[in-house]
């Protein structure tokens, strides 16, 4: 009697399908050769979103229209209109004075920062939660129907301080890599260091390792710290958090973290300076 | 099995990892990972392996890497590695029990977001997400085979 059961399990195909991922994995993470295909798909998923967003809404319209009594419709209709009219525009305007008061203080303080007026102001499409709590990755999508050229590499701001820089563009979209991302890196400089933060992939978390004593940073912590511009990429002595918690790693190194102060949770608004203007 | 079939298959498993994009950004706050779209796709192996071989588990893992993950290969490889043990013990799980299988499952569910947590985000791996995760996990294995099972039934 045979002790296994019998299976058609070819082992070839399934080594072949294993290399073939492997491999495929290891320069996707080694590489980032895939990462383009993957924003296009992100792009792709966020146009689908929009588009089935309003789609519902027209066909939601329509039905609820057709589920009026013909002889209300008929009777009430101009005067549903014109109240329709009239909260529809009372919303329209008071969603827009709030926005307008949003991106008003924004540029306000972008030019504050900058001393520049070429800056613009992008509203958010998407930001991948799941990954922003747990994870590495953290990448927000900006929506940009106008198609404004913006590079990569690109500093953004939000609320009253950077949060992270521009990664690629994708249709009419923007990707954002932000501060706490594991793979960004951010220089930054504080009364007595300097160091190239690196987001820690933990919401608004970043951190950096110095050859110091844990003693050096007695009452240190609540610090602020500030951008170096070392790096090129974002002008210096911006207010990016304070320090939060001094870890030792041995005897003569620290790591330092650092609570960024804009949370990308709370702003709707992010602004991108121009390329001209940028360039000193 | 018939192109159609495949996209039913695959739409699921889609389903449950949006389930688990939706549901994770609340639970992972209490240290829970939840892992619908790993269990579906055991699920669909599990029952119908002559149909769900290394090319199919392959290509769905391809599809979920393209929406969901931060690396093309990730999915791909664990769906490969999964098919293929249980496609070797495929006949010895029918005889489990409904506990072993969860234990099963769930351990595998969990060995997959650990393996998440070590390759792509190592600094937020966690001992207590990964115990919490088997045990919720295993919870809902139940829940997924009977739904799953039902499913199945019905549509093929």
């Amino acid at each position: 009697m045979a002790r296994h059961t019998p299976t058609y399990t070819p082992i070839r195909n399934y080594s072949i399908a294993f290399l073939l991922s492997l491999s495929i994995f290891y320069t996707d993470i080694s590489f980032q050769t895939f990462a383009p295909l993957r924003g296009i798909v992100n792009a792709s998923t966020l146009y689908v979103q929009f588009i089935s967003r309003s789609f519902v809404e027209n066909i939601s319209f329509t039905f609820a229209s057709f589920k009026q009594n013909k002889y209300l419709l008929k009777e009430n209709k101009e005067l549903r209109d014109q109240i329709l009219q009239i909260g529809t525009k009372d919303f329209i305007e008071k969603k827009d004075i709030e926005e307008k008061i949003q991106i008003i203080g924004l540029r306000d303080t972008l030019s504050d920062t900058f001393k520049s007026n070429g800056i613009n102001i992008f509203k958010i499409a998407s930001i991948d939660l799941t990954n922003y709590f747990c994870c590495s990755s953290h990448k927000v999508f900006l929506h940009n129907p106008n198609k404004i050229n913006v590079e990569p590499n690109f500093s953004v701001f939000a609320g009253t301080s950077f949060v992270g820089q521009t990664k690629r563009t994708y249709m009419n979209f923007i990707e954002v890599i932000l501060l706490s991302d594991r793979e960004h890196v951010l220089p930054i400089k504080s009364d007595f260091f300097y160091c190239d933060a690196r987001g820690k992939g933990k919401p608004m978390l970043i951190s950096c390792k110095l050859n110091y004593q844990n003693d050096d940073f007695e009452n240190r912590i609540g610090d602020n710290v500030f951008t170096s511009g070392l790096g090129g990429i974002f002008l210096k002595d911006v207010k990016i958090g304070f320090i939060s918690k001094i870890i030792p790693i041995t005897s003569n190194e620290i790591e330092v973290v650092i609570t960024l102060k804009a949370n990308p949770l709370e702003e709707n608004f992010y602004g991108i300076i121009n390329k001209d203007m940028n360039e000193i | 099995m018939k192109f159609k079939n495949h996209l039913i298959v695959l739409s699921t498993i889609i389903f449950g990892f949006l389930l688990d994009n939706y549901l994770n950004q609340f639970t992972i706050k209490f240290f829970l990972e939840l892992n619908f779209g790993f269990l579906i796709f055991s699920y669909w192996v599990f029952a119908i392996p002559e149909k769900i071989q290394s090319l199919a588990a392959m290509l769905y893992g391809l599809a979920v890497d393209l929406f969901f993950s931060n690396a093309i290969g990730f999915n791909m490889l664990f769906f490969v590695a999964t098919s293929y043990i249980i496609h070797l013990y495929v006949f010895r799980f029918r005889i489990f029990s409904y506990f072993q299988l969860s234990v099963f499952f769930s351990g595998s569910s969990t060995f997959y977001i650990a393996c998440k947590y070590l390759l792509l985000s190592p600094n937020n791996y966690s001992y207590l997400v990964l115990i919490l995760s088997f045990v919720v996990n295993a919870i809902l294995w139940v829940g997924v085979y009977l739904m799953m099972r039902a499913f199945r039934r019905r549509i093929f």
